[in-house]
């Protein structure tokens, strides 16, 4: 039988609280166990209350559990938040500095003990050392990992901080005593790796051949731009920090036009910024790649909670009418596979493509099966060749040639024979401006043809539980229903959408027809993914939504008692 | 190669008189006289009468969105450093809605060339106020005439720290041709800030005033392009309305080699699919391995 344990570690933002969470993560993920991390804090540098809440399994985890079993607090508020939420053998952890005189509270020296052998800082050592003996960790294990993060910081730093661990494993604490501690793993250690969201969408841009990112800094999509700006100088490609989201989504499309593979990355308020550069690369039909790792809206909203509320916007982004693609992950795993695919369809289709993310999907650490190599499929689409091109390089190469797909041979500035216009205006083959209708409907036409053989893709997953109702969601969301409909043993079939633009429309009316009730979950207030279905297909007696909205990601234990309801109505 | 070669044979939209028209006849007889292959210059434009210009070129061009030249011929050219990047566009486009892209363009120093087709009014649009309109010019926007102060394109770009400034009037040809050449020539950004006239929009800012108060160099007393203080100087006295280089420094690091792009292939031609050692390389982070 499956177990978890969650523990949740809060303090005083600025103090290290999530980088303990995530060493402590690192640690466990080391040994075999696998870890889910989901972190809340709020958009001010230091101070406020800032915390990571760790489950901790000998099978994957997708999301949190709804109870917590250990708190370890720095300060007041993470007592005062949490406790509610505390499980009936939880146990809360605080460190003695705070003086609670709550007989509830297990107060612990870990000031005490990091000042006396480094300093008030290495507290989070001190905490993780309680933790690890509490869970029954090998201090060895601890050891290492602490090493490792600590490596740069020099000789005398890791000393002091394994000083601190030592005098944690030692220090008895009456009350701690007889606790057990987590199980030992019974089957043996697979290869893994711990990552986010956004980690796995900059690895597939890298496997894609993504050599040249634009970018604003926005949370929580920042972490690509920064994991760009590290890797790519390497690689001899660029990040560049624009000067806005219109110069970032701008300049990526330049980028795409002279044949790089280009991206940025953001969040709603820097989408709603490129909307300019989506219709741009829409009605010249260039390759571009969006990631919008949504938060909440609508303008600054709450930059550091979990929504998804972009997707409509989305759907029917810009003014005009143009082809584009949205992909939509819902793991770390199609974080990384989709952002390949992203690639691939913005050339194949020569549209602009977005990578839908959410806050709890991009930057929830999370310990997977590790991604093996693999050499992607890289397919640029349909590129001219030799014969296309023009013999006396003269102006007149058709790049927006009307052909029976509705895509045209693409060709790079530089190439001789290929010289012809792009222009944001409507366009001629040739890409000379025109408002002659018959052209007008020609291209219009030309380009709203793109995705017939897109149509036919399989874009849903579906796991069945000889369910009579059916839950389908996206996203972050993914993981929660997994976990809900296993833990509470629902006879409820779930499904997740990999691609929301263009809409699976056969695939989903096939499988609507099986059920009775199709609820679709997801987080913002007015049901945007089903507003959309609807609008697409109909079944409007049969869906049900099923929607949050406060900033915070569904938990299993509302989700269960909704779909039980639903169940037995 | 001559200027014929590198011209479509589209037939400007422009009103007969226009200053563009020599705007484009400079930027073709630059190109013929730098003898630049013509399937290695892309021309990238903004929105507005000017910036119609990219479609007359026998050339790569990109006719983007109002404002937005900048941010696509910057990438262009990060992208394949073997091309010749020429952006233009008007005044609304450089100095309103794509100001801040301006301003950055110049602070990062890619070296392209940047023309503003400067006729101080918005012509596409039929009229209107421009940032540039001097106080008092009535359009359709300001029919009491403009009351703001006007952005000063040359302090602003010295300011921001530009490479490459140099002004220039659609009525002195030869003189444009030769600018354009220097800006393509110099290694980093050049803005040329081009006094090109709306004949139809604006009756103030005309080619005889222009013929009546610009000053060359020469005239204000300006002889070194490379002394920033003569250059601040002349441009506040004569309130811009000179022609000629007005700043250059040689030997500023261009963006590309800030960024250590300089010595790298053009970046289309980086090979794309990744060897495992890579991939082992860009996980590293993520394993627990040890
Ligand atoms: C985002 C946006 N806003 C407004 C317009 C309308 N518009 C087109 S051109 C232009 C200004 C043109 O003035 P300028 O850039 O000086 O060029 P000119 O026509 O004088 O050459 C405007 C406001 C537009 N195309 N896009
Ligand atoms: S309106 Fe003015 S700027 Fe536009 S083409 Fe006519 S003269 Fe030139």
């Amino acid at each position: 039988m499956s177990w978890k344990r969650t523990i949740l570690i809060g303090g005083i933002q600025g103090e290290g609280v999530a980088s303990t969470g995530i060493n402590l993560m690192k640690a466990l993920s080391g040994i075999g166990y696998y870890t889910y991390g989901e972190r809340k804090f709020s958009s001010r540098i230091k101070g406020g209350n800032t915390h990571i809440m760790i489950t901790i399994s000998d099978e994957p985890v997708t999301c949190v559990t709804s109870n917590i079993n250990i708190i370890m607090a720095f300060d007041h508020e993470t007592i005062d938040e949490n406790r509610h939420l505390l499980s009936e053998d939880g146990l809360m952890l605080a460190d003695e500095k705070l003086g609670m005189e709550d007989a509830a509270i297990v107060s612990l020296p870990l000031t005490k003990l990091a000042k006396e052998h480094g300093s008030p800082l290495m507290k989070n050592t001190c905490a993780i050392g309680f933790l690890g003996k509490m869970l029954d960790i090998d201090r060895g294990v601890l050891e290492e990992s602490i090493k490792r993060s600590y490596q740069r910081k020099g000789e005398k730093v890791v000393n002091e901080n394994m000083l601190v661990l030592h005098g944690a494993y030692t220090t008895q604490v009456e009350k701690l005593e007889g606790r057990k501690g987590i199980p030992v793993l019974s089957q043996s250690k697979q290869e893994v790796m711990m990552l986010m969201g956004n980690d796995a969408i900059a690895l597939g841009a890298l496997m894609a051949g993504c050599r040249f990112v634009a970018a604003y800094p926005i949370t929580p999509a920042s972490d690509i731009m920064e994991i760009m700006s590290r890797v790519l100088p390497d690689e001899e490609g660029l990040m560049i920090q624009a000067e806005d989201e219109i110069a970032a989504v701008t300049m990526c499309i330049g980028a795409s036009y002279a044949g790089v593979r280009s991206m940025t990355a953001t969040s709603g308020p820097g989408l709603t910024l490129m909307m300019e550069g989506l219709g741009l690369a829409g009605m010249t039909e260039t390759p571009l790649v969006v990631v919008d790792a949504q938060r909440s809206g609508p303008s600054t909203g709450m930059p550091t909670r979990n929504e998804q509320s972009d997707l409509a916007a989305l759907y029917h982004a810009g003014h005009g009418e143009f082809p584009m693609i949205i992909l939509s992950p819902s793991t770390i795993e199609e974080c990384y596979e989709l952002t390949i695919d992203a690639f691939n369809l913005a050339e194949e289709y020569q549209c602009p493509v977005i990578l839908l993310s959410d806050f709890n999907l991009s930057l929830s650490p999370q310990t997977i099966e590790a991604i093996r190599y693999r050499q992607p499929d890289i397919n640029r689409g349909v590129i001219a060749v030799e014969k296309d091109l023009m013999e006396d390089n003269e102006d007149a190469f058709e790049r927006y040639a009307l052909t029976e797909t509705g895509i045209s041979p693409r060709v790079f500035p530089g190439t001789k024979g290929g010289i012809h216009k792009v222009t944001g205006l409507e366009h001629t083959v040739t890409g000379r401006p025109s408002d002659r209708k018959g052209n007008r409907a020609k291209m219009m036409n030309k380009r709203n043809r793109k995705f017939a053989s897109l149509q036919d893709q399989n874009s849903l997953s579906v796991e069945e539980r000889e369910g009579k109702i059916l839950c389908l969601t996206f996203g972050s969301n993914w993981g929660v229903l997994k976990t809900t409909v296993k833990d509470f043993g629902l006879k409820v079939d779930i499904a997740h959408i990999a691609r929301i633009k263009p809409l699976p429309v056969d695939q989903l009316k096939k499988l609507f027809s099986r059920y009775s009730k199709i609820v679709i979950m997801e987080q913002n207030q007015r049901g945007q993914l089903a507003g959309i279905i609807k609008q697409e297909l109909g079944f409007h007696d049969k869906i049900i939504s099923l929607t949050k909205y406060d900033g915070e990601a569904f938990r299993t234990k509302d989700v269960a008692a909704q779909l039980e309801r639903w169940c037995n109505e | 190669m001559n200027m014929k070669d590198y011209s479509n044979g589209v037939h400007p939209t422009w009103c007969p008189g226009c200053g563009d028209f020599s705007v484009l006849r400079s930027i073709q007889l630059a190109a013929a006289h730098l003898e630049i292959p013509r399937e290695k210059m892309a021309v990238v434009s903004g929105i507005g009468c000017s910036g119609r210009i990219s479609g007359y070129m026998n050339t790569y061009g990109f006719h983007s969105v109002h404002g937005r030249s900048l941010p696509v011929a910057q990438s262009v050219k990060l992208s394949n450093k073997d091309l010749t990047v020429v952006a233009a566009g008007g005044d609304g486009d450089a100095y309103a809605i794509g100001m801040s892209h301006t301003l950055h363009a110049i602070r990062r120093n890619v070296n392209i060339t940047y023309l503003v087709m400067n006729n101080q009014v918005y012509g596409l649009t039929k009229g209107h106020t421009s940032p540039v309109s001097q106080v008092g010019l009535k359009t359709k926007s300001a029919p009491e005439g403009a009351q703001d102060t006007p952005v000063h394109p040359g302090l602003l770009a010295l300011g921001a720290g530009a490479s490459f400034y140099a002004q220039g009037f659609s009525a002195e040809q030869e003189e444009l041709v030769e600018l354009i050449k220097a800006g393509i020539d110099h290694k980093g950004f050049s803005l040329i800030n081009i006094f090109s006239p709306c004949i139809t929009y604006n009756k103030t800012n005309t080619y005889d005033w222009f013929r009546k108060h610009l000053v060359t160099c020469e005239q204000a007393g300006h002889d070194d392009p490379e002394n920033l203080t003569s250059a601040l100087s002349v441009l506040q006295e004569t309130q811009g309305l000179m022609r000629g280089i007005i700043f250059r420094k040689t030997g500023e690091p261009t963006f590309e080699e800030n960024h250590h792009l300089a010595n790298n292939p053009p970046m289309i031609e980086v090979p794309l699919e990744p060897t495992a050692e890579k991939f082992q390389r860009w996980t590293a982070r993520f394993r627990l391995d040890g």
